[in-house]
């Protein structure tokens, strides 16, 4: 490992540190492990970065953190990874649609709150929506980063925010008071 | 959840394009409840981005990766991070210390190859070590393919525009030929680098698989027919050298399909 090449491993991929451990530690929902996973991911990294000319380190970096913490669940926690469409559709189903007038309440919703409604969704929408809404990336690029047609990200990403506008409805919140 | 709310989180996430743009900002200025229901998903967008945390990368964590980024990697492990503290962040420091300091290749190709064929020789002489490296690379350069943009520098099935677009580029000519009819058509190809040299890199798609048939010219003194089969790091890998150019195929397709496409292309290597 030449020391430019570790230079430029540096520069391209310290500045995502913070977007990597996110992501880490939303899929796998420890700050323990999640340091576990982006070190497993870093290592990877550097040893395929030779290769990795131009572009945007940070999709690619993200890919490899994914794949790291998806490696990790399916040898440690394998129920968390393996979840079957039909079953994200029975997740789907559980609660009736939000109605309208006290949607705006969600703004008023506490972080806590919020935090535990991502945490609880099953792990192809979380993904989704750390990817799309805390780290703000293209439907092409997460896309790219889970491995699935944009297509099938656009339907996650929406299922995932109906799923959280209906944990987050002023009665559900009422009731976990 | 309906199509329109794929369409109004499309519209949110500012991933339409003009027209569609256009249209659908028109249904909701005619439609009063697509408009409310376009404000709850953006009211909940707000809060999310708002207020969710964004969880940032532990100080230690950083710390030691910047300080083992920052070393020379000839360095002994020993001399860059001191034993007490090594233990005291054991959880921290240990795996980079394995990871990246000197033993790098060694300890990870232990950890993350299986390799059936070399468990089974009971001497791994430098050749076969050589060998797997090559191997090991080609896979890495497979994978990144797959995760990293642009698999493909020249997308075609055409292997008349495949060919120069590669010969131009390159010392040597590589065979190239569609085999959409074998089940295997080629979806185009890429310069990629093993083992500091430049190679072609032609993509075949099989049912759902990539396939990446990387191409250099042989060394001298390799034996024309040489051939090993081996499974790493998931991926099988079989690599050929014959008409002075070798060959290394590489995909996760079953390994029967993946000798049926090596059987395709090498013959006509030289011709």
């Amino acid at each position: 490992m030449h020391e430019d090449v570790q230079a430029r491993f540096a520069a391209s991929v310290l500045p995502h540190l913070d977007a990597a451990y996110n992501l880490a530690r939303w899929l796998v929902r420890d700050a323990h492990d999640a340091q576990d996973v982006v070190q497993d991911a870093l290592v990877r990294a550097l040893r395929h970065f030779d290769g990795f000319r131009g572009g945007d380190p940070r999709p690619w970096l993200m890919a490899i953190v994914r794949n790291a913490a998806f490696a990790w669940l399916g040898a440690r926690r394998p129920g968390e990874v393996d979840v079957p469409d039909d079953e994200l559709d029975a997740a789907l189903a559980d609660g009736a649609p939000p109605s309208n007038p006290e949607a705006l309440a969600i703004r008023r919703a506490e972080r806590r709150e919020i935090d535990a409604a991502i945490a609880a969704l099953p792990i192809a929408f979380r993904e989704a929506v750390v990817l799309r809404e805390l780290e703000e990336l293209s439907y092409r690029d997460i896309a790219r980063i889970t491995d699935v047609p944009i297509g099938t990200v656009m339907s996650r990403l929406s299922r995932a925010r109906h799923l959280l506008a209906v944990a987050l409805r002023p009665e559900a919140t009422r009731s976990l008071a | 959840m309906t199509d329109d709310d794929l369409w109004l989180d499309a519209l949110l996430d500012d991933e339409l394009d003009a027209s569609a743009s256009l249209a659908l900002q028109r249904r909701l200025a005619a439609e009063p409840a697509l408009q409310r229901r376009f404000d709850e998903r953006r009211a909940l967008r707000d809060a999310v981005r708002e207020q969710a945390t964004r969880h940032a990368a532990p100080d230690a964590m950083r710390a030691n990766l910047q300080a083992m980024l920052a070393t020379p990697a000839g360095a002994p492990a020993s001399a860059r991070v001191p034993r007490e503290r090594a233990s005291a962040h054991r959880r921290v420091a240990l795996p980079w210390l394995t990871g990246v300091c000197g033993a790098l290749a060694a300890t990870l190709c232990t950890l993350s190859i299986v390799d059936p064929g070399a468990l089974g020789w009971h001497r791994l002489d430098e050749v076969a070590q050589q060998q797997t490296a090559e191997a090991s690379e080609a896979v890495s350069a497979h994978t990144r393919a797959l995760l990293v943009d642009h698999p493909i520098e020249v997308a075609s099935s055409d292997q008349h525009t495949v060919r120069p677009w590669l010969s131009a580029r390159l010392n040597f000519v590589p065979p190239v030929v569609d085999l959409v009819d074998k089940g295997f058509p080629l979806i185009g190809a890429r310069r990629d680098v093993l083992a500091g040299e430049t190679a072609a890199a032609l993509v075949y798609r099989h049912g759902a698989h990539m396939i990446s048939v990387f191409v250099e010219p042989a060394e001298p003194n390799a034996p024309a027919g040489a051939e090993a089969t081996r499974v790493v790091r998931g991926f099988n890998v079989i690599e050929r050298t014959q008409g002075g150019l070798a060959f290394c195929f590489v995909s996760d397709v079953n390994p029967k399909d993946l000798r049926t496409l090596a059987d395709l292309v090498t013959p006509l290597a030289g011709k």
